[in-house]
Parts: structure tokens; sequence; C-alpha cells
């Protein structure tokens, strides 16, 4: 079994699947399209886009959009609980952050100034909410940085792509962006990023490129 | 499937929108359930993200009931558990990513109605026109690839199916109060493939119960 990651050369919306591949300890590479050329070639004429490739010969398995990759690896490779109940308490935390990033893509390609001002608040806001739920649910987790049980789960590597998104791929185009997500960072936050950094299981990907966890705090 | 004496609470406003899938997808598991609509902005804190749909499933043992929220997990725990997302992860990795472009859709469309600057208005009414191009040429080609049944995947309602509808109903019915335009529209648009699923929904016997708030869903196609 190997796999295919299809995105632009970027962190972006993907960091959380590369984690997920890393972690699940299988082979992978990553391929970027020549874009838009290829549009026409993906399946919802976006990306990014999984190919989990059969040695059998079979037909490659093709999965897009984002949050259903990520899901697809994290229940095959038992980062989200079998229970159906306790998947739905992971997930429905990971479906928050996609209302988040709905705010600041608005905010991105907004040009008055009313409605920036309004998806910048719009983002906040929900930003706000992803942060207290994560800081709340770390606390009642006993504090080891982990949300959910003691080990690295499903939703412990998308809040690590989230941010990571947040404040290393998103401050390109909007450098304000990052600022205002590291003063609203709770220390349970910054912990749950610095603890799933340096897991054994995600430390091979995580230690490439510029720390999260130093950029969660530094000026 | 789990047990048959679940019940649930569906918590959301007396309204289409977000809660319609999980309405007809709690009907369709024949389980039993009833809604409730808080009010609001009052009831917010009790809710476990300050927001709405919430799903209650009311615990039979003494234990705390079982609370979840955001449309689209309330949607997959209601099919998974009731085997309308199939229980391979492939299969039913295929179906939830056309929820996943129909969450961008929507979010698409209510960032486009907030938008007070002209540009921002014709810039995002241009996004959310193309993505709709997309998600329909998408299940218009599944249709067809499956036989052109009215099913998106396999012989009987699936997740995908309800979904699908519970999009429609709020393009055609349930947004219209937001834009006023919007359903002449998307009605327009619409491959027969796509009508075909809608009425398949709609008629489907395990659906047949739900009387959705907006009227028929295929009545407001064809006026």
């Amino acid at each position: 079994m190997s796999y295919i990651l299809r995105y632009f050369d970027g962190i972006g919306i993907s960091e959380a699947t590369r984690l997920l591949l890393t972690a699940a300890n299988v082979e992978w590479t990553e391929e970027h399209p020549e874009w838009p050329q290829e549009k026409a070639n993906q399946p919802h004429g976006r990306m990014p886009v999984l190919i989990e490739k059969d040695v059998d010969g079979e037909a490659d398995f093709v999965v897009c959009e984002s949050g259903s990759i990520e899901r697809y690896l994290a229940r095959k490779y038992g980062f989200i609980p079998a229970d159906l109940k306790q998947a739905a308490l992971q997930e429905q935390l990971r479906d928050l952050m996609f209302d988040v990033n709905h705010a600041l893509a608005g905010r991105l390609s907004s040009r008055c100034k009313e409605d920036r001002v309004e998806s910048e608040k719009k983002f906040e806001d929900l930003l706000a909410l992803v942060i207290k739920e994560q800081s709340k649910l770390i606390t009642s987790n006993g504090n080891n940085g982990l949300l959910f049980g003691d080990c690295l789960s499903y939703a412990d590597i998308v809040s690590y792509g989230f941010y990571k998104n947040l404040l290393q791929s998103v401050v390109v185009l909007l450098p304000d962006v990052a600022d205002i997500v590291r003063t609203m960072l709770t220390p349970e936050v910054v912990n749950l990023i610095s603890v799933v950094e340096s897991d054994p299981k995600v430390v091979k990907h995580t230690s490439k490129g510029n720390s999260l966890a130093v950029a969660a705090v530094m000026e | 499937m789990s047990s048959s004496n679940a019940s649930y609470t569906l918590r959301y406003f007396d309204a289409i929108g977000l809660a319609e899938s999980s309405r007809i997808l709690l009907t369709a598991a024949g389980v039993e359930w009833t809604e409730e609509h808080p009010e609001w902005p009052q009831e917010k804190p009790n809710q476990p993200h300050g927001r709405l749909p919430v799903l209650v499933e009311k615990s039979t043992d003494g234990s705390p009931d079982f609370v979840i929220c955001e449309s689209s997990n309330v949607e997959r725990y209601i099919a998974r558990t009731y085997g309308f997302l199939p229980a391979d992860l492939k299969q039913a990795a295929l179906q939830e990513q056309l929820r996943d472009l129909i969450s961008d859709v929507i979010s698409l469309f209510f960032t486009q109605i907030q938008c007070k600057g002209e540009e921002d208005k014709a810039e995002f009414q241009t996004k959310f026109d193309g993505l709709l191009e997309t998600l329909i040429n998408v299940q218009t080609k599944l249709l067809k690839d499956n036989g052109n049944t009215g099913r998106l995947f396999g012989d009987k309602l699936s997740y995908a199916d309800i979904i699908t509808y519970g999009l429609y109903i709020n393009l055609l019915i349930g947004f219209v109060k937001f834009n006023a335009d919007i359903a002449d529209s998307v009605k327009s648009k619409l491959t027969p493939e796509i009508v075909k699923l809608i009425s398949a929904v709609e008629t489907d016997p395990l659906v047949e119960k739900h009387k959705s708030r907006g009227g028929s869903l295929v009545a407001a196609i064809s006026a």
C-alpha cells in the first residue's frame, strides 16, 4: 500500500494529511500538479487529492476534499476511534475548524473594507470558539497536551495542521493573522502544539521546516 | 446497526436549513426522534459549540445523554449508526467527499449574501456559481454511471442521496428568504439526473413520512 498526495507545494490545508500519512507509517510521496492545467484531471477540479495505490494491481483508489481524506486515513489507521460516539466527538472539532477557514477565505477575497472587517470578526469569533473547546478538552483530559486519551489522535493531528496553516502559511498572504492567532492561543493549546510536534509518530515530518511550537509563541 | 430503542432530540431553528438532512436521516432510520427549537440566542451557552444543530441521543441507563454538534458531523453519525454510510471506508469516503463539497457551496452562499461591497458580492456569486456547477457535474456523472436510477451509489437510499436532497431543498426553497433569485437560477441548472434523484429521495418509502416545512421539493421544481 502506498499513497500519493496531490497538492500545491506548500503547507496550506494539507498538513494534517501529511502528518496522518507519516503517523500511519506508510509509504507516501507528494505530487504538485501543474495548476490550473491539471484541474480537469482531479475528481472535483480541486486539491488536495489522495491516491491509494494497491500492490495487487487493482485500480487506484482516489479520494478528494481535505476533510474526507483526513477522516479516511485516520479511520483506516486507527487515529479516529472505531466507536462512533468517540469518533463524532473528535470530528465535530474539525468541522468547526472548517468554518474558521471559510471565514478566513472570505477575508482573503474581500475587497470592500466593511466586508473585510466583518469576515475578520467572524474568523476571530470562530477561532476563539475552537481555542476554548480545545483548552477545555485538554484540561479535562488531565492536561497532558492531548485532546482525548493518552495517545496521539486524529483530533490532535488536525489541530496541529490547522494552526500550522494559520501561523506559517496564511501569514504570507495576511501577515496580521499570525499575530492575532498568537495572542489568542492559551497555554493548553500551545502545549498541544508542542506535544504533537515532538510525538515520535510524526516527528519525522514536523522536524522539517520551521517549528510551529516556536512560531506559536514568538513575537 | 445500533439499538432500536434509542431516541433522539434534534435541536435547531424552526427552519429547513442545516438540519434538514439530519431530519431525513432520522426519519429514514426509523428511530424515535423529536425536535426542539431553543430560545435563541438565550440558549447559546447551553450548546456544545454555542451553535445549532445539536443532536441529543437520550441515554437509557441513567448515564448522561450523548450530545454532538456541527451539521456534517451529526449527519455522518446518524448515517454511520444506521447504515446509510457504508462500513467500507473507501465507499464511505466517496460519499463523504460530496458532502464536503456541498459544505463549501453552502459557505459561499452565506458569504455572498453577507457581502456589502458590490465587487465582493459579484466575486462570491461567481465563486458560488462555479462550485455549484462543479457539484452538479460531479453528481450527474455519478448518477449516469450508476444507471440513472436516481441513486448516486448502489441501489438503496444512501447518505449521499439524502444530503444532496438536503442541499437542493435549501437552494430551491429554504434559502429563498435570504436571496430571492437563487431558486430560479439553480432550477435552471438542474440536470434531469438530479431531478430524478430528488424525486427518488422524496418518494422513498423510508422518507415518505417526512414532511418538510418547505413543502415538496419535487413540486417546487415542476412549478
